[in-house]
């Protein structure tokens, strides 16, 4: 038995490892507690003048810096500091004036006269006009571009300087929304004829830069020149780079941020008591859609989907996934965010599980119903899988979660390929975008394959019509009909939740965070 | 006859080594946790009581419940089922295997031994847990792919054990003495050779065990080759890794187990090796 070769140094390798496992748990109870109470200072009255003071935002690494192509939050709150928009939306999703000092609309609905102020620049000095936002706008729209923006703007006949400081915008169609259209995010105004904007060199926003180290920190002063009166409030800007949610967390904590958005529910709770903070919590009209494609069994019997939507407990949902933030979802892609346009006037059927097991034998499903859910691995997605899973095997449907990496959920459009599958929608500050893209007859995202002549002409209506009072009442109608023989679920509408530190005033975070306004931010005391 | 002496000897050498006795106890107190799972989980692991959530362990839930209000004590105790299953099942493939190769490789030698260990010592250059992940990536995710993934991993392991025994026998009295009566190449390997190397793998059997309950809930808490809502212990740390500051009983019991567990099973492959070694 001389051979005998246990080693005994990978044995004591397990033993560290079992070791090290155990210790790791007892290390976030004790993380929490760590940072100094320090006392809040006192309230010191704001004064206009210079802007002071520091405010440092953990974010995640920015990639693109060209705001053509900015996509993800810290990448367009980054290049909304430094760049300005015609037109802003406010947190209330109304609209603010910006460079745009004034807009007016034909009767047609058709053309559209901005006029702009006369006192903007960019930060080497020049005057920002008229020809410098026709030049920004006819980049974003170039045919063949590629560019992000191309299929927005398609509607845009014509862009010309009617003065020097006024655009007017022909468009081919009436487009009630076109202002938003204008405060899209990658509306930034460049400079006529910048070569490359892939540097954040010539600005004309609140804060101009200093110094980028890619993936580290980025650090932004105040722009004096800027053309709002007593704005920016602060003498500097940094943003510090975090790929890690949990690390942005943690940094906040320990004092070595100010600011941090976008974070999970969890994460808000556990921050939420902190004394020095004051927690941020904003309504948007982002949703998780369910959704079981028509076009192919199961889902071509309408009774299938009516089942699980029938089996589908949204305040139990609500409850446990979003655990009381943000709002109850109806099945129509109109939220409450839209208070003009939301209606909640139809009831939405109460959960009532023997009918939908009637309604799942009358489809011919005597012995149950083995179904594939595919989700991306982001958000609250996973939770909402597994909630609706034992929900729905209250009425024999037997669910299989497949949770995936969000590349491979989204990648070859395989998401629109599944039969049933939960993806995440954005919010945005008008919602005739979520029925042109994922409602219509074959819009380039309709994945429940919804088709219904009556939606279609409520949509183009409302799209179209010019009177305020008509796109209302086809809105509403058009939440009856979804709620009546839609075939997506959309269980509930999530908040953005933040956390701040409690010197700074007049932080408004947006329903999109990367557009909140850091140019009205201040900070007390010294 | 001599196992049987062994068996019976070692009972009662469990009175006098305590540790070792506990890790016996451990590994076989979770085996039955495993195999009684439904008896004894007063819940289901999936089963949802919304009105629960979030409660610290009390009476109705001995470990609290977690963020939907599944009952923690029950799915650390249906997990146990799946994770030793999987690492027992995936464990014992991987020592046949590696045995057959291991006989093979040692008692042919030449090229055929060199192909292999040098096959073998390239795996072994990898981390292991790198190796599964990059095996689940390629054949797919699913319960029989952490199979494969850990019989691949383990079986180079055991193979150059069981070598290691073949090449120090193979020149011994007893195998020349079978080889001159022309016995068959497999009755020489596995009734003349392989009893020398039965306790070596014993030992190492069980090393990789708790060795594969390590890698089987890694692989969990990275979130490949399982899906949920499975009540595997990896997957239960990641998912309640995010509440870790509200409801930290979802974290602590399932992390718990997987560390007890893998300690008792270590413990247990201890006292055998010195068992082993103290009768030879």
């Amino acid at each position: 038995m001389e051979s005998f070769s246990v080693k005994s140094s990978q044995k004591r390798r397990l033993w560290t490892l079992a070791l090290l496992a155990g210790l790791a748990l007892l290390l976030p109870a004790c993380a929490g507690s760590a940072p100094e109470a320090t006392q809040p200072g006192e309230e010191v009255a704001i004064q206009a003048g210079e802007p002071s003071g520091l405010l440092r935002i953990a974010v995640q690494p920015i990639v693109n810096i060209d705001p053509a192509f900015i996509s993800s939050d810290p990448e367009v709150l980054v290049a909304s500091s430094v760049y300005d928009y015609l037109i802003d939306v406010t947190p209330q999703n109304t609209l603010e004036p910006r460079l745009a000092r004034e807009w007016k609309v034909s009767e047609d609905g058709l053309t559209y006269v901005i006029t702009l102020v006369e006192n903007a620049g960019f930060h080497d000095g020049t005057r920002l006009t008229a020809e410098d936002v026709v030049w920004t706008f006819d980049r974003l729209r170039e045919p063949g571009s590629g560019l992000p923006t191309e299929n927005l703007y398609s509607n845009v006949a014509s862009i010309e300087a009617t003065g020097e400081f006024e655009v007017t915008f022909t468009l081919t169609e009436p487009n009630p929304f076109f202002p938003y259209d204008l405060s899209d995010n990658h509306a930034l105004i460049l400079r006529a004829g910048t070569e490359d904007a892939n540097t954040f060199s010539n600005g004309s926003g609140p804060f101009r830069v200093v110094a980028y180290e890619p993936e580290s920190r980025m650090e932004l002063e105040a722009n004096p020149d800027y053309f709002q009166e007593g704005k920016p409030r602060l003498a500097n800007l940094e943003f510090i780079f975090f790929p890690d949610q949990n690390a942005q967390v943690e940094a906040l904590r320990s004092g070595q941020v100010d600011l941090v958005m976008f974070l999970s529910t969890d994460l808000y709770n556990s921050l939420k008591d902190e004394p020095d903070l004051v927690p941020l919590e904003v309504a948007t009209n982002g949703f998780d859609l369910v959704r079981l494609r028509s076009d192919r069994p199961p889902g071509d019997d309408p009774r299938v989907t009516q089942a699980l939507r029938l089996a589908t407990d949204r305040e139990a949902i609500y409850q446990l996934v979003l655990q009381g933030y943000g709002a109850i979802g109806r099945d129509s892609p109109i939220g409450p965010m839209y208070t003009q346009y939301y209606s909640d006037e139809t009831p939405l059927p109460e959960r009532d599980l023997d009918a939908a097991r009637q309604l799942l034998i009358d489809a011919g499903y005597t012995d149950g119903l083995d179904l594939v859910l595919h989700t991306p691995d982001t958000g609250n997605r996973p939770t909402l899988a597994v909630v609706l899973k034992e929900q729905w095997a209250e009425i024999g449907v037997n669910v299989e979660v497949v949770v995936e990496p969000e590349s491979v959920y989204y990648a070859d459009d395989g998401w629109l390929e599944v039969d049933l599958g939960i993806t995440g929608w954005g919010s945005r500050p008008y919602p005739q975008f979520y029925l042109d893209t994922m409602l219509v007859c074959g819009a380039i995202w309709n994945e429940s394959h919804f088709c219904d002549e009556e939606f279609d002409a409520l949509a183009e209506l409302a799209g179209r019509t010019m009177n305020e009072e008509e796109r209302v009442d086809a809105y509403r109608q058009i939440q009856a009909l979804l709620i009546e023989r839609g075939l997506v679920i959309i269980p509930y509408f999530f908040a953005q939740l933040g956390a701040i530190r409690d010197d700074f005033q007049g932080f408004a975070m947006k329903p999109f965070p990367g557009r909140s306004d850091l140019a009205v931010v201040s900070k007390a005391g010294p | 006859m001599r196992w049987g002496v062994g068996a019976a000897r070692s009972i009662q050498r469990l009175y006098k080594e305590p540790i070792t006795a506990a890790g016996v106890f451990i590994t076989f107190a979770f085996l039955l946790i495993a195999i009684l799972g439904p008896v004894l989980a007063p819940y289901g692991a999936n089963a949802i009581i919304a009105s629960d959530a979030r409660q610290p362990p009390s009476a109705a839930h001995w470990f609290g419940t977690d963020n939907l209000g599944r009952d923690v004590f029950s799915r650390v105790v249906l997990g146990a089922r799946e994770i030793l299953l999987l690492s027992g099942l995936g464990t014992l493939l991987a020592v046949v295997s590696g045995t057959f190769v291991g006989l093979l490789s040692g008692y042919r030698g030449g090229w055929l031994d060199e192909a292999i260990m040098r096959t073998f010592d390239s795996l072994l250059a990898m981390p292991a847990l790198l190796l599964a992940l990059l095996l689940l990536g390629t054949v797919g995710q699913s319960r029989n792919s952490i199979l494969a993934v850990i019989v691949v991993v383990y079986t180079p392991i055991v193979a150059r054990v069981v070598r290691s025994v073949v090449l120090s026998v193979k020149t011994k009295e007893f195998v020349e003495a079978a080889r001159l009566q022309g016995e068959t190449q497999a009755r020489i390997l596995f009734r003349e050779i392989l009893p020398s190397a039965l306790p070596a793998l014993a030992v190492e059997g069980a090393l990789r065990f708790s060795y594969a309950i390590f890698l089987v809930a890694s692989l969990g808490f990275l979130g490949v080759g399982v899906q949920p809502p499975s009540p595997n212990w990896g997957l239960m740390v990641k998912e309640a890794r995010s509440f870790a500051v509200q409801i930290p009983w979802a974290m602590y019991f399932p992390a718990g187990a997987i560390s007890v567990v893998v300690i008792g099973v270590n413990l247990a492959a201890d006292g055998l090796r010195r068992l082993l070694q103290g009768e030879s």
